[in-house]
C-alpha cells in the first residue's frame, strides 16, 4: 500500500484518522462485555499452556470425575484430567479454527468477491453464481466428504469449515468493490493509468477492511462453533488432545454423575463465541457510524 | 410475456441446481474413491491376507480405472442404484429411504416449531421496540445465537431426562409401531433443534419487519386510523414472510447440518446418524449415497422456494 501515497491518502480521507484511533475506546464503551470475553479469550489461548495448572492429557483415575476443589479449580473429566486446564488447551485450539476459517475464507473469499465486483463481466456472472451455489450448502455434508478424504483433524474439519466461509466474504467484499467501481478516487487512479488490478489492490481493497473485520468476527465465532461440533462428531480434533468439542463427546456419557462438566465446558464455549458475536454487532456499528 | 420470463428464470435455477449435483456428485465420489484405507482390507479386517485382498478388490469393481469407476458409478446412481453396503451387504437404496422418513419427521416438526415461535416474537419485537422487556429478550436471542445447539441438546437431557426422568435420553421409536412412544422420544430433539433455529431466525424477522414497519404505506394506515395490531397482521406480516421464506431456504443447509448433530447425541437412525457411521467405518458407498441424497434434497427445496417466491412475490416475476 505504500507505493502509491498520494491515492492511499485520498482513499483514507474517507475514513477519518482521528476516528479509527478511537476504535479501542468505541468498543469498550459500546460493549463492554465483548471486549472482556474476546481478551479473556485471546489471553486463555496465548498463554494457555503456561497458565494450565496441570498437564492437560496425563491422565490419574484415583481422582476421576472429582467437583471443584482447591487443587482442580473446575473438577476433573472421567480420566482424571483437570477441566480448567484442558479448557486452556480447547481455547488454543478454538484459537487455531479461527485462525485457519478467517484465513481460508478470507484470502480466497476476498479475491473472488474483489475480483469479480472490481472487474465486473463474464468473470462476475462465474463467480456470482458460483458464490450462490456455495452459500448455505450444508457445511457438515462436506466436513463429511473431506474427513473421509483427508481423516479427521482440526485442519481438515476446519478446511470444510473455511470452504463455508468463502462465500460471505466474496459476496461482502463484492458488493464494497461494486460500491467503490465509479467513486471519483478510482476515476482518479484510472486516469493515472493504473492497471485495473493495481486499483483493485492499492484503492479498492484498503477500503473494505471495515466490512471485511465484521465477517471475520461473525465466521470466526462459527469457526469455533463448528469446531466444537465437528471435535463432539468425532470427525475433528481426536482425543486425548482437549478440544471443547471433544470434552463435551466425553462428558455426554457422565451427565448423570457429573452434570457440572459438561455446564462449564458449555460455558465456555459460549462465552467465546458470544464475546465474538457481541464484537462483530459492535464493529459493525463503529463501521457505520464513521461512514457517515 | 411474463410466463416465458418465469420459465427463463425457473430454467436458469434447474440448470443451476442440476451443475451443483453433478458438481456433488463428482465430489463425493472422487473423494471417497481417493480417500486412504483399501474397502477391501477394511471388510476383511484381521482376516485380510494380500490374496483375498486382491480377490475382494476386484469383486468390488475397485481395480477399474477411477473416471471409468465415475461414470459408471453415476450411470447406476441415475437409473436408482447407489450400490450396497461394504459393512452389511445391504442395498444403500434401503439403508437411506429407511433413515429419510426419520430425519425428515426431525426436520419439519423442528421447522414448524421454530416458525410458530419465531415469526410471532420477532414481529413482537420489532413493534415494541420501546418496551422494557425487549432488551432481555433481544439479549436471550443474541444468547441463543451463540450456545452450540449441541450442548443445548445435553441441558435438555440433563433437565429432562438425568434430573427429572420425564422422558427418553436417546433412541427411537418408528411411527407405525407405536406414535406415543415416538411423539415422546422426538419431543427432546425436536426442542434441541427448534431451540438451535428459533434465534437467527426471530434476529431476522425483527430486522425485516422493522424495515417494513418504516414504509409509507404503513404510515398511511396509521393515518387513516388502522389499529396498530391491524397494520402487524395486514400489513407488515405478509410482507415481512415472502421475505423470510427466502431466509429459511437459505437456512436449509443449517437445517441439514442440525438435524445430523441432533441425531447423534439422541441416537436417531436418520440420515445424519447413518452417514457419520458410514464415515467412521469408511463404508463409501453409503457415504456417496447420503451425501448425494442430503445435497439433492438441499437442491430440490431450494428449487421449490424460489418457485414459490416467484408465484408470491410480483417483483421477482417482473425481473
Amino acid at each position: 500500500m505504500t507505493d502509491a501515497p498520494a491515492f492511499a491518502d485520498m482513499a483514507a480521507a474517507g475514513r477519518p484518522r482521528r476516528k479509527r484511533a478511537n476504535i479501542l475506546v468505541f468498543l469498550a464503551r459500546r460493549s463492554p462485555l465483548s471486549v472482556i470475553l474476546v481478551a479473556l479469550f485471546a489471553f486463555a489461548a496465548l498463554f494457555g499452556s503456561w497458565l494450565a495448572p496441570h498437564s492437560m492429557t496425563n491422565t490419574d483415575l484415583s481422582v476421576a470425575l472429582e467437583g471443584p476443589s482447591a487443587s482442580y479449580w473446575l473438577g476433573t473429566d472421567s480420566l482424571g484430567r483437570d477441566v480448567l486446564s484442558r479448557l486452556l488447551g480447547s481455547a488454543g485450539v478454538a484459537a487455531q479454527a479461527f485462525v485457519i476459517v478467517v484465513l481460508m475464507g478470507g484470502l480466497i473469499g476476498t479475491t473472488l468477491g474483489l475480483v469479480a465486483g472490481g472487474l465486473g463481466g463474464f468473470i462476475d456472472l462465474v463467480v456470482s453464481r458460483v458464490i450462490e451455489i456455495l452459500q448455505g450448502f450444508p457445511t457438515i455434508l462436506v466436513a463429511i466428504v473431506v474427513v473421509a478424504l483427508l481423516n479427521p483433524s482440526l485442519a481438515t474439519a476446519m478446511t470444510a469449515v473455511g470452504l463455508a466461509a468463502v462465500p460471505d466474504f466474496a459476496r461482502v467484499a463484492r458488493s464494497v468493490a461494486i460500491q467503490l467501481r465509479e467513486r471519483e478516487f478510482i476515476q482518479a487512479a484510472r486516469g493515472l493509468g493504473y492497471g485495473e488490478l493495481r486499483i483493485l489492490w492499492s484503492e479498492v481493497l484498503p477500503n473494505m477492511v471495515g466490512p471485511l473485520i465484521i465477517i471475520a468476527s461473525f465466521d470466526g465465532a462459527q469457526a469455533i462453533m463448528w469446531e466444537a461440533a465437528l471435535s463432539f462428531l468425532g470427525l475433528g480434533v481426536q482425543p486425548p488432545a482437549p478440544s471443547f468439542g471433544s470434552m463435551l463427546r466425553e462428558a455426554q456419557n457422565f451427565l448423570a454423575i457429573r452434570p457440572s462438566l459438561a455446564i462449564f465446558i458449555g460455558v465456555a464455549v459460549s462465552g467465546v463465541v458470544l464475546g465474538l458475536n457481541l464484537l462483530g454487532d459492535a464493529l459493525a456499528e463503529y463501521y457505520d457510524s464513521t461512514r457517515r | 410475456m411474463q410466463k416465458n420470463e418465469i420459465t427463463t428464470y425457473l430454467l436458469g435455477r434447474i440448470t443451476g441446481g442440476v451443475l451443483t449435483l453433478l458438481c456433488v456428485s463428482a465430489l463425493a465420489f472422487f473423494a471417497t474413491a481417493l480417500a486412504p484405507g483399501n474397502p477391501a482390507s477394511v471388510l476383511l479386517g484381521n482376516m485380510a491376507t494380500p490374496e483375498r485382498v486382491a480377490a475382494i478388490t476386484k469383486l468390488m469393481g475397485l481395480d477399474q480405472p477411477l473416471p471409468v469407476r465415475y461414470f459408471l458409478w453415476l450411470e447406476a446412481t441415475l437409473q436408482g442404484n447407489l450400490g450396497t453396503s461394504n459393512l452389511s451387504f445391504r442395498p444403500v437404496n434401503d439403508l437411506v429411504m429407511a433413515a429419510i422418513p426419520v430425519t425428515l419427521q426431525l426436520a419439519g416438526m423442528s421447522l414448524v416449531l421454530a416458525v410458530l415461535v419465531a415469526i410471532p416474537l420477532g414481529l413482537i419485537l420489532a413493534q415494541n421496540r420501546a418496551s422494557w422487556w425487549t432488551r432481555p429478550v433481544s439479549a436471550i436471542v443474541t444468547l441463543g445465537i451463540s450456545v452450540p445447539g449441541f450442548w443445548v441438546g445435553l441441558l435438555l437431557i440433563m433437565v429432562f431426562s438425568v434430573t427429572f426422568k420425564l422422558l427418553p435420553s436417546g433412541g427411537y421409536v418408528p411411527i407405525g409401531r407405536n406414535i406415543g412412544g415416538n411423539l415422546r422420544a422426538m419431543i427432546l430433539p425436536t426442542l434441541t433443534l427448534a431451540i438451535y433455529l428459533i434465534p437467527s431466525l426471530v434476529r431476522f424477522v425483527r430486522v425485516t419487519a422493522t424495515s417494513v414497519l418504516r414504509e409509507d404505506y404503513v404510515d398511511t394506515a396509521k393515518a387513516k386510523g388502522v389499529s396498530s395490531t391491524a397494520i402487524l397482521l395486514r400489513h407488515v406480516a405478509p410482507n415481512t414472510l415472502i421475505t423470510t421464506i427466502t431466509y429459511v431456504g437459505l437456512q436449509l443447509g443449517v437445517l441439514i447440518s442440525g438435524a445430523i448433530l441432533v441425531e447423534i447425541i439422541f441416537a436417531i437412525p436418520g440420515i445424519g446418524r447413518l452417514g457419520m457411521n458410514a464415515v467412521l467405518n469408511r463404508d463409501y458407498p453409503v457415504i456417496q449415497g447420503v451425501v448425494l441424497f442430503a445435497a439433492s434434497g438441499y437442491v430440490v427445496v431450494n428449487l421449490l422456494i424460489d418457485l414459490t417466491y416467484a408465484l408470491i412475490d410480483p417483483r421477482v416475476r417482473a425481473r
